[in-house]
């Protein structure tokens, strides 16, 4: 694996690996990450240059204290504990991407901006991340129409080629992925816990292997799971797809609850809710709050659910292209 | 600079104190190894390339020139800079004894951490805490191990100062030295970022190893080389067919050295007889590997050797690089190694700091036949690895054993394949109490180009090392070619050279008595005392001691030259064993062994394939030994040859499976009689079977055992 200098001076700033939590200098948060990334742009200074740069000339260019240059310095000198636990990582499949890499998606940086995570671990086909698809979520406890709307998506997914997303998770995520997997599609779980567990899940393996699987997460490797994380990434499933279907949901509780009106809010993508006599009482709120209705039963006889998704849709909002941050 | 004057104390000069960095340096090399020293030339070079410009450095200098030196000083430079501790990856398990001395002259702390020091692991990493390490010392394994990538890797919180990878050569295929780990470092030095000093260091390589190095770790890797001749070295090649006119040679020459050496074996088997010969014959010599599951207290035989209460370790490569005893006066080599290149670094190990010593080369008729088996068992082969990723593949993680327990090779093959599987990132390791192994979802195939290309140098510097045994010219010019020397010349010291050297003939009556002590030399059949893990769910593991084997004896090894022979010829030519065998067998029992009490009745295990072969023998045996034979083993059904079972789980079940004795058995004790002893589990479970019917002790009596060629033991 061959990492940028720009990656690799982000991936020192600013990632948790081989760190321990009693060492004194802890790693950028996305805000400091950021506002130190908007000086080195107005600057025209790559992130690479980083590596190379004596205390002196950093207090000065940067204008930033003593203390604040010393913790820079010292996160910078990383490097070799870091490369050993990348290249642990690379021989076990899982990749790194920074927002300094060409293949990161451009839909975080051009849909989330300032919030795209610096940086992505995956596993699998990275050309997947982005990818024409549908997001399916929803809690993990399904009744009979939720469990036929999930299959029903992953397949009318695998049938017509687009990427089925989800959070990779049980219940919604893997009835969805596994119907959209059997069906000879492709599929992408961004993770809120462990991506080194959850690679080593046969059907997971093999996925991956066959290239039609790519499992992601904003969060260290071996992270256990955190109701945190789980909530901070639901913006991610919405922000790579095209449109998301929310098949069952809680009401103002839950994870599936806030993802989406969260996402009702910043309208990155039409959001659809499974719409039946008996849904969960989740479902009639997001529909009052504007989500588009999804039919029970299903379009079935549609060729291309893409297609009949976009004509029952408005479109949400233009994106237009902007300078990114790295 | 200053024109300080020679010899002058600097010990009172601080850094700062107007001194140049060089000029420092030698200050502290002088603390380090007296105050009359001065650097080797190459020294200080490679110390600035690495600690003040910050470069990637390749040193390839001779065995004994001071690469310990180069990094101790370094890291001394560079903590005084500010940097994090120094990194060294080494396959030596632990740094010498007096190089930690002479680190610490300078106040280098250094630390390691391996497998068997897991009680300084909490003490190790206090140290790290509170940035009282300098230099850590690791083997290429550490750098795949959680423990070590999540608990100590962070309290360097990164800060790693310097890189340095000893004995570099193991990048290369080219190296004689394949080790699969070698291919990790330099995945992590080519994500190192700019600016970590990488120090590779390595007395052998030649041209296409420096070359392939060089193109692995990057093009900004300056190369230092120096000329790798050993001034001081006596160099004779001496052949001698069998093994008890080497025995006899060692006998008779040894006496001539004053000093203590090594002497090398290519087998753990060859280590314990040539001790034993000459502990017989008066010397102070110590057999040294690690076979034995570990019985052997390698360190503290080494601290015995460089205090010269031993004089001679007879040992396997076991006893291998970086070893620095400057007073080695000898290395002789029982039987010829692999390469050229091995040769050089064994026998480098001689005269560090005397004026003369010596490396003899004795070379005999089994070493082509061990060099090829180590060449065909070097790699497993395509169905095991493939066997072991469909075990891996239909579960989640399994551990060791449990993989044993479905695929059939044995142990050692295992680790090597699983080691492979690993480095090319087929399959991870975890730890949930033990280690557990799991495939990635990475592609994996078998890249037989490398495996080939392995092979292919190992049977060329084979054949370079028969052309070194023949050689008629000069021996170090011959070493000093094969290693791309930049300017061989003819040493003048070599047996070849001075046209004289130690004889290369011995007295008759020493070889004969050489012959007597390798016919009556006793091999032990040492109990076994569990079973094997995952023989059966509800087994204790344990073998009750009432149920255990005595001791045991085996005529001889399988494949050796004398009583071996007369053992294979009859078992496959004859189908009936000698009474020659009959005759050796009973000597060895009533005059060697004396098992006490002595036996009182014979009972043999048959086969199904020869099913008289050896009770008729344990039949004449019994005879002999004028006590009877009563054949009470009996075996069900046929079962697969037991070599054919790789290891300990599936033979143990195998002779579980296939044996059975009859209800009414004699109360004495018994000598139970077999034909080789390959696992062991046979006579295991035949004797465990007659205890618990009641016989008395049970002593395994074999005509021979199956030598494992534990080579790198
Ligand atoms: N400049 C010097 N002058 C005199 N002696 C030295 C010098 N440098 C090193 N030595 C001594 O040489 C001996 C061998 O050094 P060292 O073990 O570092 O060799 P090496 O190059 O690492 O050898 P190997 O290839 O066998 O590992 C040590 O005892 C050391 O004290
Ligand atoms: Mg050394
Ligand atoms: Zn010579």
């Amino acid at each position: 694996m061959i990492i940028s200098p720009d990656s690799q001076a982000i991936l020192l700033l600013c990632s948790h690996l081989a760190t321990s939590s009693s060492i004194k200098h802890a790693p950028l948060t996305l805000r400091e990450w950021n506002s130190l990334a908007r000086k080195l742009q107005f600057l025209s200074i790559r992130p690479g240059a980083l590596l190379e740069i004596s205390s002196d000339e950093l207090k000065r260019l940067l204008e930033i204290p003593e203390e604040e240059a010393k913790r820079i310095l010292h996160l910078l000198q990383r490097g070799g504990a870091l490369a050993i636990e990348l290249e642990r990582l690379a021989s076990m499949g899982i990749h790194v991407l920074t927002r300094a890499d060409a293949d990161y998606p451009t839909r975080y940086k051009q849909r989330l901006k300032d919030s795209a995570p610096i940086l992505l671990f995956y596993a699998g086909e990275k050309a997947l991340l982005g990818q024409p698809g549908i997001a399916v979520v929803g809690s993990r406890h399904l009744d009979e129409a939720g469990h036929a709307c999930a299959e029903f998506v992953g397949n009318a997914c695998g049938r017509s080629g687009m990427v089925l997303y989800s959070g990779g998770a049980k219940g919604v995520d893997r009835i969805s992925m596994n119907s959209a997997l059997a069906a000879r599609g492709t599929a992408v779980g961004i993770l809120a816990d462990s991506l080194e567990k959850a690679i080593r899940d046969s059907q997971n393996r093999a996925a991956i292997s066959r290239g039609d699987l790519c499992l992601v997460t904003p969060y260290s490797p071996s992270a256990p799971f955190s109701v945190g994380a789980a909530m901070g990434r639901n913006k991610l499933i919405y922000t790579l797809a095209d449109y998301a279907i929310v098949v069952a949901s809680d009401t103002e509780k839950g994870g599936t609850w806030a993802g989406a009106t969260e996402a009702l809010k910043s309208k990155w993508i039409p959001v659809f809710v499974l719409n039946y006599p008996q849904m969960p009482q989740g479902n009639s709120l997001l529909l009052k709050k504007g989500a588009f209705k999804f039919p029970h039963p299903f379009p079935e006889n549609n060729p291309n659910l893409k297609e009949w998704l976009e004509s029952h849709s408005t479109n949400t909002k233009s994106e237009p292209m902007q300078p990114n941050l790295f | 600079m200053g024109n300080l004057p020679e010899g002058k104390h600097y010990d009172s000069i601080e850094k700062g104190s107007g001194m140049d960095n060089k000029e420092y340096t030698l200050h502290l090399l002088r603390q380090m190894i007296g105050n009359e020293k001065n650097f080797r030339p190459g020294q200080w070079e490679a110390i600035e390339a690495i600690a003040i410009k910050k470069q990637r450095a390749l040193v390839v200098q001779r065995t004994g020139w001071g690469k310990s030196l180069v990094y101790f000083l370094a890291t001394k430079l560079l903590r005084d800079q500010g940097a994090g501790p120094t990194l060294l990856i080494s396959p030596l398990l632990s740094l010498m004894r007096n190089q930690i001395q002479m680190a610490e002259k300078i106040g280098i702390r250094a630390h390691t951490i391996n497998s068997v020091n897991q009680d300084e692991w909490a003490r190790v990493e206090e140290a790290l805490r509170i940035d009282r390490c300098d230099l850590m010392l690791i083997s290429p394994e550490r750098l795949n191990n959680e423990y070590f990538l999540k608990q100590v890797l962070p309290l360097i919180s990164g800060r790693i100062g310097l890189f340095v990878v000893d004995e570099a050569h193991c990048i290369s295929d080219w190296g004689h030295d394949f080790r699969p780990d070698y291919r990790r470092i330099v995945r992590i030095v080519q994500m190192l970022p700019r600016g970590v000093p990488v120090l590779g260091t390595t007395a052998t390589a030649n041209n296409r190893v420096v070359a392939d190095v060089q193109s692995q770790l990057g093009p900004g890797l300056s190369i230092y080389r120096g000329p790798l001749v050993r001034e001081n070295l006596r160099l004779q090649n001496i052949r001698l067919s069998s093994q008890s006119e080497r025995l006899a040679w060692l006998a008779e020459n040894l006496p001539k050295f004053k000093g203590s050496g090594i002497i090398y074996c290519l087998t753990v088997a060859d280590t314990e007889r040539v001790t034993g010969w000459l502990k017989k014959k008066g010397f102070t010599a110590e057999a040294y590997h690690a076979g034995n599951d570990g019985n052997i207290n390698r360190s503290a035989l080494e601290q015995a050797f460089l205090n010269n209460e031993i004089k001679i370790l007879v040992a396997t490569v076991a006893l291998g690089m970086g070893f620095d005893k400057p007073d080695i006066e000898f290395v002789i080599h029982f039987q010829r190694p692999g390469s050229v290149v091995a040769y050089y670094q064994q026998v480098g190990r001689a005269g560090r700091a005397l004026d003369k010593s010596y490396g003899i080369l004795l070379s005999g008729n089994e070493d082509d036949d061990i060099q090829n088996y180590f060449i065909e068992s070097a790699f497993p082969t395509s169905q095991v690895f493939q066997e072991i990723l469909n075990v891996l593949e239909n579960s989640e993680e399994l551990s060791l054993d449990e993989i044993l327990a479905k695929v059939n090779i044995s142990k050692s093959m295992l680790e090597k394949a699983l080691k492979l599987l690993e480095v090319d990132g087929a399959i991870g390791q975890t730890y949930n109490k033990k280690l557990l192994y799991f495939r990635t979802p990475n592609p994996w195939r078998l890249d037989e180009e490398r495996i080939n290309r392995v092979l292919e140098v190992r049977k060329s510097e084979l054949a370079q090392m028969q052309a070194y045994v023949e050689y008629r010219g000069c021996l170090m010019q011959f070493l000093l070619r094969a290693l791309d020397d930049p300017n061989p010349t003819p040493c003048g010291r070599c047996a070849n050279c001075q046209g004289k050297g130690l004889p290369n003939v011995v007295t008759q009556g020493l070889i004969i008595e050489a012959e007597n002590f390798l016919k009556n030399n006793q091999i032990v059949i040492q109990p076994r005392k569990q079973w094997p893990n995952g023989l059966s769910p509800n087994q204790k593991r344990i073998i009750p001691q009432e149920y255990q084997n005595a001791v045991g004896r085996s005529l001889c090894y399988y494949g050796d030259a004398g009583w071996g022979k007369l053992v294979r010829m009859g078992k496959y030519q004859d189908g009936h064993f000698s009474n020659e065998l009959v005759e050796v067998s009973v000597h060895m029992i009533c005059n060697l062994w004396q098992p006490d009490p002595f036996p009182t009745w014979v009972t043999s295990i048959p086969s199904t394939r020869h099913p008289h072969l050896v009770p008729e023998f344990a039949l004449r045996l019994a005879e002999a030994l004028q006590i009877p034979f009563y054949p009470v083993i009996r075996r069900t059904k046929e079962a697969p040859e037991q070599k054919t079972m790789q290891n300990s789980t599936m033979q143990a079940r195998n002779v579980m499976d296939t044996i059975c004795i009859d209800q009414i058995i004699p109360r004495g004790p018994v000598l139970l009689v077999d034909d080789i002893i390959d696992s062991g589990w046979t006579v295991t479970v035949a004797g465990y079977l007659l205890r618990k019917n009641g016989s008395g002790t049970v002593y395994p009596f074999t005509l021979a055992q199956a030598s494992t060629r534990n080579g790198n033991a």
